[in-house]
């Protein structure tokens, strides 16, 4: 479905991807890991058109991702639920859900994702008219996440939803990703600092490490590598 | 320094020329109104070198200049009519009202930036306009003097006006030149690009800016004063209102901003531009004058934001230098090979330069650092690394002076640092970099450096020689010291502000994230150059968020995450915490790494 | 009656004027606060727009008398409703070919330097457009031809100008209309996103260079129905912008600066402050009044009297 082919990215003479190439199937869960600074949230803005690549190619269900305008490809159902959430503060809850559904494929469907949503957040529901800058950091996550999913995606993209948050916020966070990925069938694209919880469940995991792919496989192979280790803390 | 001397005798010379030929091309000038437009071309040319003096070197926007000429021009008109004062007198005079205005408004108002400086500007000037006209002084003229006319500086001869507004002008060309070259100018510039890091390499920012709005208020004060005595008439509309204030903007803005020629080249420009306008078409046309003045500044905001001056002479120079500074070879071979054995054979360390005590600042409700307590040896490199988010950027602006501690002490080489200014901390001689590199692109690398040196050096001459010495020690000495700064490469950047840091010969060094983003070849360049400036007894404390450099680098490591020191330690014992490899790789990941020994 | 009675009066015939005059000022600033809160914008020339305004309304009523047909009660308000669409046009226009090169979702988060490019290109057409109104209306002092602006409605002993009573009630409706646009409606709360946090509203597929433009029209299109407003009961002439320029900021720093609700009370707060002076200031001094009140509030209280911070600092 998304396929990524040789992608460098470079912010003012620093490179922050170079030769960077991920697939992700439909119906994948796909994780990119890696320590702060590897690039992961950079891949992502090049993804949804945040920043240009220098070089290489993005192609989304076989179209030229590149000529698409940023705005244009939430249109195509690509999610990005971004880094830090980013909710609209100054909106409520629901006039969040609402935004997400500003596509027309979820304007279409808002009669049943809405519902879906509110019962895989039901916190959301309780807080519907509450404006959003004045949720806690984990409430924030739910309702980004959500926002992502009233677009009736077909790829949602993941950046770092644990950070910032307490552990078993993070836990019950991954709980619902996972339940998205397998009941709603959603195709996932994660991205994450925490190794475990990523790669646990993914069908395929790539391992970022300053702005190169260090490693890429199944959860299995690379949970037992002792390199994952050392892209982390360096020795 | 003989450079620099010939630099001052090439702008002299172009300034006597100009005036001279200028000057010559008046005097052929018969026509009495082409006379009196050319001076007006004088007066616009000084109002926008007083504006330039603030706005253009320092950056902040004032759009309310009309206030100090209103001023000027009030001044030696009421002084005349009502006490008669002569203007040779009176100008001065107003010169200083302008000047004590100038203070009166910079109190209060420097304490706001961007766009509130800007609106409120505009604000003081509008509301002496009503001022004056409540006062009664709606249209005042200036009498004519039979007796004596020329020690009321009243001539017949409209080219003897000329010929003291040129006078002016060149006074205040001669006086930004010397600001431009000076550590003044320096200062404002600085400020203008980045005031934190104005701040941490030792500027006093507020000193600066309100020496720069007193010349700048004085400035334009005698622009207004000339003004008076020229049209013989004021009116609070003409001289206060808005026109005014956009009129300075703009021939500066037009010509140039941040060099004297601007102001002169936007008004010789502009003004005759929109006053023949004016004569010609005003009758059918009457705002023609203002549609000039307002589609000039449109087409120069969108083709050349910067003003003529540099648009041409960026055109020059790119001409003159085809090629960009190339890949040079690498830097630091000598120095590499001495240190690549670094990090083993340390000396002992002395004793502690730097003490931190239950150090906390929190911002609402989030503890960014959390009574944080460590000291750092004299001669260590010292590495605090943590996630992100962890507090580490915030421990350094509350190191430099940037932020207020909340709780603690913090005492470096015996004296209390806490509750200093950034520029004091600087003095103190305690060096910093920043996360992102702010260059001066336009300068060239050795004059970013010296507007480091200023803190160290007494007069400006002396700066020069520790820029030059700092850039030998970071290898940018040769090739590079009189490249434009907007020709070098990200290492070659990080490289001039870590001289810019070590040029006032600071005792501790705070580097923040000097190695992040920087590939493997670069990594292998700088970090010798970091070892070497360490080893000539420069205590360094590096802030990272990855570890792969800073192991090879670091004597010592603390670990910073939440703001809370969570380990610190040898490096090799540091990555074996199980705090640490928690913080950096999460909980399950520890709990998996025990079921696998198990 | 005696004296203190008259002052009774006279102060709630300043509060009365105030309120009259405050409501116009504030949907004036609510036309400035949405392009500030929306696109970061200074607009400098937001004071020539509600001079278009005016003279679009003065032409529409008196100057071609397209509007004669609707009368002199009628035709007036109807005029300075349709000041808004044309202005809209032109402010849709200047953004599309000017101001967006200079602003946007890039220059947000660029600080410095496109914050000078931006106030500088708007000064730019707040010159052109003043002038130009010179060339083109000339500088004699017009107004809107109404009988409402001759009469007034008694209350007790106060004195409600009509021309200014039905401005204050149109600019409430305005201001209401606005609002349930702005909550009700998709595109009105895809603008909020977009001022909120334009790059989260990229993710969700709202066009945040569209939506500038739009918040662009629309604010300078509201601010031009109030000077339609304005102008039954006020005199203006083509360098108008300038001096409302100032009390529209004031008015919008007071509201808190990106709060388009907050913008409204500001407007009007600055209204009371202007007609009140006038009780203890000489008349020419009521603006001067607005200065001093707008400089003592961005020294104290920069983040307003009214709605939360927005503007990061």
């Amino acid at each position: 479905m998304l396929k990524i082919r040789s992608l460098d990215v470079a912010y003012g003479g620093l490179h922050a991807l170079s030769g960077v190439s991920l697939d992700v199937e439909r119906g994948q869960f796909v994780a990119v890991v890696g320590p702060n600074g590897a690039g992961k949230t950079t891949l992502f803005k090049a993804i949804s058109g945040i920043v240009t690549p220098v070089r290489g190619e993005i192609t989304y269900n076989g179209k030229n991702l590149l000529a698409v305008p940023p705005a244009e490809r939430a249109h195509l159902g690509i999610a990005h639920v971004p880094e830090g959430r980013q909710v609209f503060a100054s909106m409520t809850v629901m006039e969040n859900l609402e935004m997400g559904a500003y596509t027309r494929r979820g304007q279409e469907r808002w009669g049943e994702l809405l519902p879906m949503i509110l019962e895989l957040f039901p916190i959301l529901s309780e807080r519907r008219g509450q404006l959003a800058g004045t949720l806690s950091g984990g409430e924030q996550q739910m309702l980004a996440i959500g926002r992502g999913l009233t677009s009736a995606p077909e790829l949602l993209m993941l950046d770092e939803p644990s950070m910032g948050l307490a552990p078993t916020i993070v836990d019950a966070i991954f709980e619902r990703i996972h339940q998205i990925h397998t009941q709603h069938h959603v195709t996932i694209l994660l991205v994450e600092q925490r190794v475990v919880e990523a790669l646990e469940t993914c069908d395929r995991g790539y391992v970022l490490e300053t702005g190169r792919v260090a490693m890429e496989g199944t959860h299995k192979t690379l949970m037992s590598d002792e390199r994952v280790r050392r892209a982390y803390l360096g020795m | 320094m003989a450079g620099k001397r010939r630099a001052f005798m090439e702008q002299y010379a172009l300034i006597t020329i100009f005036a001279v030929v200028y000057l010559v091309i008046g005097f052929l000038v018969r026509n009495s109104y082409y006379q009196l437009m050319m001076t007006l071309v004088l007066i616009w040319g000084t109002m926008g070198l007083g504006w330039n003096v603030l706005s253009g070197y320092s950056g902040m926007i004032s759009f309310g200049h009309a206030a100090f000429f209103g001023l000027g021009a009030y001044t030696v008109t009421i002084a005349f009519v009502k006490f008669g004062i002569t203007p040779w007198l009176g100008i001065p005079l107003g010169v200083l009202v302008g000047v004590i205005a100038g203070v009166l408004i910079g109190i209060p108002t420097f304490r706001l930036r961007g766009h509130y400086f800007a609106l409120s500007m505009l604000a003081y000037p509008l509301a002496m306009l009503y001022v004056f006209e409540w006062l009664g002084y709606q249209e005042v003229s200036l009498p004519m003097k039979r007796e004596n006319p020329i020690a009321y500086m009243q001539f017949t001869d409209q080219r003897a006006y000329m010929v003291i507004s040129m006078i002016v002008m060149v006074a205040c060309m001669i006086i930004s030149l010397h600001v431009e070259c000076s550590r003044f100018g320096r200062s404002l510039l600085a400020i203008k690009q980045n005031q934190p890091a104005a701040e941490a390499a030792g500027i006093n920012t507020t000193r600066w800016k309100m020496y720069a709005m007193m010349l700048s208020a004085g400035i334009a004060a005698a622009a207004g004063g000339l003004y008076a005595i020229i049209l013989l008439v004021v009116t609070p509309q003409t001289v206060f209102g808005a026109l005014v204030s956009a009129q300075a903007l703009i021939v500066a803005l037009f010509g140039g901003v941040g060099i004297f020629w601007g102001p002169v080249v936007g008004s010789a420009i502009l003004i005759p531009l929109a006053e023949t306008l004016h004569a010609e078409l005003g009758h059918i046309l009457p705002g023609i004058q203002g549609v000039v003045y307002g589609l000039a500044i449109i087409v120069i905001i969108l083709v050349a934001p910067d003003g003529i001056y540099w648009k041409v002479r960026d055109r020059i120079m790119a001409r003159r230098t085809p090629a960009k500074v190339g890949a040079q070879p690498r830097l630091a071979e000598q120095i590499s090979i001495a240190a690549d054995a670094a990090p083993e054979s340390r000396p002992a360390f002395g004793q502690t330069i730097l003490q931190l005590d239950g150090v906390s600042r929190s911002f609402g409700g989030l503890k960014a650092v959390d009574d944080v307590t460590l000291s750092v040896p004299q001669g260590i490199i010292y590495g605090i690394i943590g996630p992100n988010g962890a507090g580490k950027t915030t421990l350094f602006n509350v190191l430099n002076g940037f932020l207020a501690a909340d709780k603690g002490s913090m005492r470096f080489a015996g004296t209390e640092i806490s509750g200093l200014k950034p520029h004091e901390v600087c003095a103190c001689g305690v060096g910093r970099t920043f996360q992102v590199v702010r260059s001066f692109p336009r300068m060239t690398v050795l004059e970013n450096v010296v507007i480091g040196a200023f803190v160290g050096s007494k007069t400006d001459d002396e700066a020069e020689p520790l820029a030059y010495e700092a850039l030998e020690r970071v290898g940018l000495a040769d090739q590079q010291a009189h490249a434009l700064a907007g020709a070098l490469t990200t290492k070659q950047l990080r490289l001039m502000e870590l001289a810019r840091a070590l040029a006032p010969r600071p005792k501790l060094l705070l580097l923040d994230e000097t190695l992040a983003g920087l590939g493997h070849d670069e990594l292998e360049d700088i970090l010798p150059i970091i070892r070497q400036v360490n080893r000539e007894s420069v205590t360094i404390v590096i802030i990272e968020h990855t570890m792969h450099a800073m192991v090879k680098l670091a004597d010592h490591f603390s670990v910073l995450d939440h703001g809370r020191l969570i380990a610190s330690g040898t490096p090799a014992d540091v990555v074996r915490n199980p705090a640490v490899i928690e913080a950096y790789l999460g909980k399950k990941w520890m709990h998996r790494a025990k079921d696998q020994v198990a | 009656m005696t004296d203190w009675q008259w002052l009774l009066i006279d102060f709630f015939q300043a509060l009365a004027a105030g309120l009259l005059v405050g409501g116009t000022y504030g949907l004036m600033c609510v036309g400035l606060g949405i392009i500030f809160g929306v696109m970061r914008v200074v607009n400098f020339a937001h004071g020539d727009f509600m001079m278009l305004g005016m003279y679009v309304a003065y032409y529409l009523v008196t100057g071609f008398g397209v509007l004669v047909f609707l009368g002199p009660y009628v035709g007036p308000v109807v005029g300075a409703a349709l000041a808004g669409p044309v202005v809209y046009v032109i402010g849709w226009l200047l953004h599309k070919y000017l101001i967006s090169r200079v602003t946007g979702a890039r220059v947000i988060s660029a600080e410095a330097e496109g914050h000078y490019a931006q106030i500088i290109l708007t000064l730019g057409i707040a010159l052109v457009l003043a002038n130009g109104g010179l060339i083109l209306f000339g500088s004699t002092p017009l107004s809107v031809q109404t009988p409402l602006s001759r009469e007034s409605w008694e209350i007790g002993l106060i004195f409600f100008n009509q021309a200014r009573a039905v401005g204050f009630v149109m600019a409430i409706l305005c201001a209401i209309g606005l609002y349930l646009f702005l909550t009700r409606t998709n595109l009105g709360k895809a603008l909020r996103a977009a001022a909120d946090n334009p790059i989260a509203a990229a993710y969700v597929g709202i066009d945040v260079d569209r939506s500038h433009r739009i918040a662009f029209g629309l604010g300078v299109g509201i601010t031009a129905i109030a000077g339609g407003l304005f102008a039954m009961s006020q005199s203006f002439q083509p360098y108008i912008g300038f001096d409302f320029v100032i009390v529209m900021y004031a008015g919008v720093v007071l509201g808190g600066m990106g709060s388009i609700l907050g913008a409204f009370w500001g407007g009007l707060t600055i209204g009371l402050v202007q007609q009140m002076s006038t009780l203890v200031l000489p008349y020419q001094l009521q603006n001067t009044a607005i200065f001093v009140v707008f400089l003592i509030i961005i020294f104290f209280r920069p983040q307003g009297m009214f709605g939360r911070v927005w503007e990061r600092t």
